[in-house]
């Protein structure tokens, strides 16, 4: 009953789908859709490959996430777990308000920082040269 | 090959530990550190273990816990540990309850299998604390669930409180209800007043058959069906779902559903009361702020429409002539009262050469804004024309010509159209479709000059008549719209031509006759709203 088209959908797709990036010992992981068991799979098959090759920290990218269930926040507080377990680090980014709130009242907030942006997030996982 | 163990009970505890110790306090799951402890312990060529898994056996020690054959279990279970097809099998157990199974195949004989006992309770005890673990972190992460369905309901409503574009809210609603029952998909459907689809919404694919939505009656609180589908969910998109209607006391707005609830292990499991409770309270949520938004735009159109009618009334106001003309040997009166609503009534006069006056009364059908719009192009087409006109019937064929070219909307309007000629004492006319005038003679008696011709704008190619009346010294016409004579009472009643007949047959003179004439239809009328504009048009011959 605004300005908006209500025709004009936010598409949000059945399976998420997740690509990444290494930049020396921080890989950057970007999600585009729904983390739900499926997405969490994804991501947590993601983390885990480039831990086991060396990667100490981790940046989650969630820009293009507009909702993440629970067993979608189970999935990443184990990759976060993992992360911990070898003394790593995990950072997330572009979370939505109601992301933002979700991760910081279930606890993923406690062990991973939340940035506003991808270079905030990078910068604050990057040991100093 | 392991050094044999020390005698005494606690030299052997520490000697265990020392060998199995690191193996346990390792960072890989639990099952494979339990299974290679076991092998380091007792020299097991191999170390199956099997959990106990909501009332099913999982075998562990593979790369994914697998789904255990029955005959894989000794049944009936001995109590203790025991020999079993050369396999040493040892029950992990804590506080009565069996959490597991330890199977140790092609185990040396003699020593290690003496330690069984004690490796089964090390092992057991692990187990169980691991499971007290988990279930304390399932516990834990339960309650920060519920609290953030908490929180969520409490943010949707600050959130929809101020949020009146339609679409965001849809989102956020759909958006939160599948986060927070942990469904696989999601839909959202709104209709209009006519239950015609307003918005639809919809995650993971499309579940909800819009158009059969709209007939598609849910049981109060919402529909669980986490058996089969109904013709409303889309056919073999999913397998569970719930449903509940969004709606307003005496009216459905909506229906919000979600469907196929997640597991961890991939399961689809079926929806609960309580998640039906929570997608009930979003959709509550949705319907108070789609209803807030409503109103809102109501209360924009309502405004925009009363601006419109203003400006409207304005224009008309402009159009209608404020001075009457100076013509000599005539005496002329006219009075206007507009309805609250725009009107279509339209009076004008055109001082002609040679002491002629023309006039015309018009009603055009309809109210508001498509009639503004018809009376100001009547305004403008008879100001064209009146100079190119070759008689009056000429001149209204002309305007109707014009009409039906250029006018915007399909409405008509009837017109009496008045051309006097003092010198030569005639009235010429044209009444296309209106309301007799009436014509008062000096020498007494009223006359009616009754339609020549239908309204304009209603049949192309439509011709008119003109008639020609003596108009002598002393004769009155009086030209009105049925506002004035079809004015209502409160028992329904028209003011009628007989009680205006009777007034104008009274004698008096323009301006007093116009006075009476309001008067008496006002006074009839009562508080009686009227919704037709009321013009009077006097002309006296002096």
């Amino acid at each position: 009953m605004g300005n908006a088209d209500p025709n004009e959908e936010i598409q949000v797709s059945e399976t998420c789908k997740v690509s990444s990036e290494r930049r020396g010992d921080v890989a950057i992981l970007w999600t585009d859709g729904y983390i739900n068991n499926q997405g969490g799979e994804e991501i947590a098959r993601e983390a885990y490959a480039h831990l086991d090759r060396g990667v100490r920290a981790l940046v989650l990218n969630l820009e293009k996430t507009r909702i993440v269930n629970s067993i979608g926040i189970s999935i990443l507080i184990e990759v976060l777990e993992k992360v911990m377990d070898k003394k790593g680090a995990l950072a997330f980014c572009g979370l939505t308000p109601t992301i933002d709130k979700t991760f910081r009242i279930m606890g993923l907030a406690q062990y991973a920082e939340i940035y506003p942006t991808q270079e905030d997030a990078v910068r604050s996982v990057s040991q100093p040269a | 090959m392991n050094p044999p163990f020390p005698a005494t009970s606690a030299e052997r505890l520490e000697e265990l530990w020392k060998r199995i110790g690191g193996i346990l306090e390792g960072e890989s799951p639990l099952p494979s550190r339990i299974a290679e402890a076991a092998i380091l312990a007792t020299g097991a060529r191999e170390a199956t273990l099997y959990l106990r898994e909501r009332d099913a056996w999982v075998r562990t020690g593979e790369k994914l816990p697998g789904a255990v054959e029955t005959d894989e279990i000794p049944e009936p279970m001995p109590a203790g540990v025991f020999l079993k097809e050369g396999c040493l099998w040892l029950p992990l157990a804590s506080e009565g309850e069996l959490h597991g199974l330890l199977r140790l195949s092609e185990a040396p004989s003699g020593e290690p299998s003496e330690h069984a006992p004690l490796l089964a309770f090390l092992f057991g005890s692990l187990v169980a604390a691991h499971r007290l673990a988990r279930q304390v972190r399932e516990a834990e992460f339960e309650l920060k669930a519920r609290l953030l369905e908490l929180e969520s309901l409490y943010d949707l409503g600050l959130s929809l409180g101020g949020q009146l574009d339609l679409s965001a809210l849809a989102d956020e609603v759909l958006f939160r209800s599948i986060s927070l029952t942990d469904a696989g998909k999601g839909g959202l459907v709104l209709f209009d007043d006519a239950d015609h689809l307003l918005l639809e919404r919809s995650v993971g694919g499309e579940i909800l058959v819009s158009r059969d939505c709209v007939s598609w009656m849910l049981p109060e609180g919402g529909l669980i069906n986490n058996e089969s589908t109904t013709d409303a969910m889309r056919d073999g998109s999913c397998s569970k779902f719930l449903a509940v209607p969004i709606s307003v006391p005496g009216r459905r707005l909506g229906i919000l559903a979600v469907a196929d609830k997640e597991s961890r292990d991939g399961r689809v499991l079926d929806f609960t009361p309580t998640d039906a409770r929570l997608l009930s309270r979003f959709a509550n949520q949705a319907a108070a702020a789609i209803e807030t938004a409503r109103l809102h735009k109501e209360a924009i159109e309502k405004e925009r429409i009363e601006r419109e009618l203003e400006l409207a009334a304005a224009i008309q106001r402009q159009i209608l002539p404020r001075d009457l003309p100076r013509v000599e040997g005539l005496e002329l009166a006219a009075r206007n009262r507009p309805t609250r609503q725009v009107g279509g009534d339209y009076f004008d006069w055109f001082p002609l050469s040679g002491g002629r006056l023309a006039f015309l009364a018009a009603d055009v059908s309809g109210k508001g804004v498509p009639a503004a719009l018809l009376v100001s192009t009547v305004h403008a087409a008879v100001h064209l024309q009146i100079d190119d006109a070759k008689t009056v019937a000429d001149l209204i064929a002309r305007i109707d010509r014009h009409l039906q070219r250029y006018a915007a909307t399909r409405k008509f309007l009837t017109v009496f159209f008045g051309l006097v000629e003092p010198d030569a004492g005639v009235l010429r006319y044209v009444s296309a479709g209106h309301n007799p005038a009436l014509l008062r003679r000096a020498a007494g008696g009223i006359e009616q000059l009754k339609a020549t011709g239908v309204p304009l704008g209603m049949f192309p190619n439509a011709s008119w008549k003109e008639e020609v009346v003596a108009f002598e010294r002393g004769d009155l016409l009086c030209v009105y719209t049925d506002g004035v004579s079809e004015a209502l009472d409160a028992a329904d009643e028209e003011f009628g031509l007989e009680r205006l007949t009777a007034l104008v047959a009274a004698g008096t003179g323009p301006e007093e006759l116009t006075a009476t004439v309001f008067d008496a239809v006002e006074a009839f009328a009562a508080d009686v709203p009227q919704y037709d504009d009321q013009t009077l048009l006097i002309v006296r011959r002096t």
